[in-house]
């Protein structure tokens, strides 16, 4: 992300490589405000060269072998270290049949060169209001497992961003990795992002939904990005879709309760009233395509 | 503190020692100190891809990678495509396709390419315009790369 003329140098500071965990959280735990992590980068070396991060500290940790892996238990989950690239994740089969709105999202974030660099845990510490990659992990009912040396939290995704660029994370905290549970059974899930004239989401959308023919047991999962400063959840539509309805009438219902739920923001990529008619557009598009219609 | 370090890589082959400071960029060190003027930079913020090279065999961009980060690594660049002192079959598929005109792109655009045919020789003509969205020619050639990569895919088929 770029906010301004492009410096092409770096301020100084000093790289430290830790071998092992233990050894960058007694490292962040040092020097916690004046350390930033390093990962992929491109999140991180363009706000060092726009002078709005100066760390005193770059810390690297892709030399800490238990933060690359990705592991899936049947049953249980997946769980996605910090510096697992985006490309990795596109080319992991489990992510695109069981997680496919996360894998969707990652096909259309950046592109295909930055995605061999960039992380998933590195765009969600990011923490900016248009990325793609949180709204389908709130869908997932994604935690993110903050450890630092005190021991380990884990912090769910619809509280980890508390503003633009701001997230629930102490200063001596690392995000290890991202845990999403075992979707629902007989779930399928999708992701949606309009965008103008960059390549950020001025609106995208996830969603997920199980059993479309019981409705006391369907699930119908819907959030948004780019909306508002943190991309949000909107859990008060999920009881709209228990209801035996045609489905016009329930997308009715659920419209109402989203714009109850959420007041969309104005900023230089689009006024209030665009953003409300995106929203509008898309949340109805996204779930007739999972409905089937 | 922030004292220089003694850095070494595998560039284009060859083994290289380098000294850098913790805050100089991959892109910079390549050009500058290795004299890879293949390497360009325009937007020194990861968006024209200019600056591409291939670090341990995928493409990334290295102005936003610091030289620190590369020890160890092995690095092509596009001059490292070249076989020889002669043009690859792709480099020479770019000229005949009129795929360039100032060519200040052609570089990145052969080297992320190059990628894409070695792992997906029989790419369509989406997947090629999709893995070059990262990369930005000013002079609008994008339809002639297409051609040339087309052509040039049959290089790449076992």
């Amino acid at each position: 992300m770029s906010f301004g003329a492009p410096y092409i140098s770096i301020p100084e500071f000093q790289y430290l490589k830790p071998k092992t965990l233990k050894e960058a959280l007694e490292t962040l735990s040092k020097y916690e405000d004046e350390a930033k992590v390093l990962a992929g980068g491109v999140g991180l070396l363009n706000l060092m060269k726009e002078r709005l991060v100066e760390p005193e500290y770059v810390v690297d940790i892709k030399g800490i072998p238990e933060l690359r892996k990705v592991t899936y238990e049947e049953g249980k989950g997946l769980t996605i270290g910090a510096t697992v690239t985006l490309s990795e994740l596109e080319n992991n089969e489990i992510v695109e049949r069981k997680y496919t709105a996360l894998h969707e999202a990652i096909k259309v974030l950046s592109d295909p060169v930055l995605r061999n660099r960039s992380t998933l845990v590195g765009n969600v510490c990011e923490a900016f209001a248009w990325m793609d990659s949180l709204s389908p992990l709130l869908v997932f009912d994604a935690e993110l497992k903050a450890l630092s040396v005190n021991g380990e939290r884990m912090i769910k995704a619809k509280d980890f961003i508390i503003g633009l660029a701001e997230t629930a994370l102490e200063p001596n905290e690392l995000v290890a990795s991202i845990f999403l549970p075992e979707p629902p059974k007989n779930s399928a899930s999708k992701f949606i992002k309009f965008r103008s004239r960059s390549e950020f989401s001025v609106i995208n959308v996830a969603s997920l939904l199980a059993n479309r023919d019981n409705p006391p047991e369907r699930i119908l999962r819907l959030a948004y990005g780019g909306a508002t400063p943190s991309p949000v959840r909107v859990f008060a539509v999920e009881k709209v879709f228990k209801q035996q309805k045609p489905l016009n009438e329930l997308l009715k219902e659920a419209l109402d309760v989203v714009f109850k739920e959420v007041s969309p923001m104005e900023d230089m990529h689009a006024s209030k009233e665009y953003r409300e008619h995106l929203m509008e557009t898309l949340t109805i598009k996204i779930i007739r395509e999972l409905w089937g219609e | 503190m922030k004292m220089p370090r003694k850095i070494t890589f595998t560039v284009n082959g060859v083994k290289k020692q380098v000294e850098v400071k913790d805050n100089e960029l991959l892109a910079d060190v390549l050009r500058d100190k290795l004299q890879l003027t293949g390497v360009k930079q325009a937007c020194w913020r990861g968006e024209c891809g200019l600056c591409t090279v291939l670090l341990n065999g995928k493409p990334v961009k290295s102005c936003l990678i610091l030289a620190v980060e590369a020890n160890g690594a092995e690095i092509v660049t596009s001059e490292g495509l070249m076989e020889g002192d002669k043009l690859s079959h792709l480099q020479k598929s770019f000229v005949e396709n009129g795929a360039l005109q100032c060519g200040f792109c052609t570089p990145a655009f052969t080297l992320v390419t190059h990628y894409l045919l070695t792992q997906k020789p029989d790419a369509s003509e989406e997947e090629i315009r999709e893995y070059i969205s990262g990369l930005i020619c000013r002079c609008g050639t994008y339809n002639e790369i297409v051609k040339a990569v087309k052509q040039a895919s049959q290089y790449y088929k076992k």
